[in-house]
């Protein structure tokens, strides 16, 4: 649950921000989630919706989280390959018992290395 | 101010939306805390190490049987995080080696400013400041622990034979930001279903290069490899 703590760091970031430009209120965020960032996006929102709420600036604030595609390295043939993640539809091909659809599209094989993406960033403040 | 109704000096009317463009890590204050803990550190003469595990992985027996094989050749001091009690430093101090406990009060892992009001403790526990080695042992948790850089030198992650070999693929953040990688609780292997070789190949896949040491705290078992690894941090 480190989430409730990045939120609260977030709202604590856009406080200091209301103040530097004099702003009265909050009205969007946007924050980049990194696809391996190891945040669990829906737990991030709750935070920051509960957290919000002490605070008249951040009170009406809305959240826009993105999170880009996630990016590989096949370890085989060593090219890069961007892999969005699987949707429930998806066929799901089997590894270590859990569901794994990664498979290279260049040379097929599955040793597939996460490429960056750990990111959290705060991008962009609409305020008034 | 306002075009669409003519109104021009009412107070009803908000200013325009302002747009601001920050790009900025919500985790850059506690990069910040941890590049000058890193400092801090460094001004103690020592190398730090983050233990990152599952609860009961067998961080705190580690470093138990660590510093037996160590208190005579370096100077050791242990930072331990949990959310409740004084168990583990206790069970450090009883081995000779300053301990500090910081209980995070609920918390799941340790951040960067939490550690430096420790290291000042650590500091002070010390004849002159100084230490070779400082360990720290993060909250029992594999999940949280790993966003947070402490300002550590070295992250090991422990990953201990009960808990299966399956934990790389299913906590890749977390095994991605280890330096090392420890297989504990090697002797029970005969009575678990534990794949040497999945743990193995699918950290390697996360993390390219990965090295990885299984050992054992009860039958001492691959503490060479890992006593020759902390000797090499402190020669560079
Ligand atoms: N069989 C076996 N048991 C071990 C080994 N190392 C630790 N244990 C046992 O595992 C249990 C947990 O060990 P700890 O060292 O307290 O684990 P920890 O990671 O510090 O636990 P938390 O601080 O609570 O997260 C204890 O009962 C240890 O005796 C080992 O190498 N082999
Ligand atoms: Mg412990
Ligand atoms: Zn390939």
């Amino acid at each position: 649950m480190h989430e409730l703590s990045l939120a609260q760091s977030l709202i604590d970031q856009l406080l200091e921000l209301a103040r530097e430009h004099q702003a009265e209120r909050i009205n969007r965020v946007l924050v980049t989630l990194g696809p391996f960032s190891g945040i669990v996006r829906d737990s991030f929102e709750f935070g920051f919706n509960v957290l919000k709420e002490s605070h008249d600036v951040t009170r009406k604030a809305v959240l826009e989280l993105e999170t880009p595609d996630p990016v590989y390295v096949c370890l085989d043939c060593e090219k890069v390959a961007v892999i969005p993640f699987a949707t429930p539809n998806d066929q799901m091909e089997t590894r270590s018992g859990y569901p794994y659809p990664k498979k290279c599209p260049w040379c097929c094989l599955t040793r597939l290395s996460p490429k960056g993406g750990t990111e959290l960033i705060l991008n962009q403040v609409e305020m008034e | 101010m306002c075009d669409t109704c003519g109104c021009q000096l009412h107070h009803h009317h908000h200013a325009d939306p302002k747009i601001v463009e920050v790009n900025q890590s919500l985790l850059a204050a506690n990069q910040k805390q941890a590049e000058s803990n890193r400092h801090h550190i460094e001004q103690m003469g020592a190398v730090a190490i983050n233990l990152i595990s599952s609860p009961g992985s067998g961080k705190t027996t580690l470093l138990e049987r660590t510093i037996e094989i160590l208190k005579d050749t370096f100077k050791i001091g242990v930072i331990e995080g949990d959310i409740e009690t004084e168990r583990d430093a206790d069970r450090i101090r009883a081995k000779g080696v300053p301990a500090v406990q910081l209980t995070t009060g609920g918390a799941c892992h340790l951040d960067a400013p939490i550690v430096h009001g420790g290291l000042h403790v650590l500091e002070h526990l010390a004849k002159g400041g100084k230490y070779d080695l400082i360990f720290i042992e993060n909250v029992g948790n594999l999940v949280c622990p790993a966003t947070f850089d402490l300002g550590e030198h070295q992250r090991v992650i422990l990953l201990s034979v009960p808990e299966g070999s399956d934990k790389p693929v299913k906590y890749p953040a977390t095994f991605r930001s280890a330096d090392l990688m420890l297989i504990t609780k090697t002797d029970l292997v005969p009575y678990f279903d534990f794949s040497m070789d999945e743990a193995t190949k699918e950290a390697g896949i996360l993390k390219p290069g990965l090295e990885i040491l299984p050992l054992s705290a009860t039958t001492g078992d691959g503490f060479e490899r890992w006593i020759a690894y902390l000797h090499g941090l402190l020669k560079r």
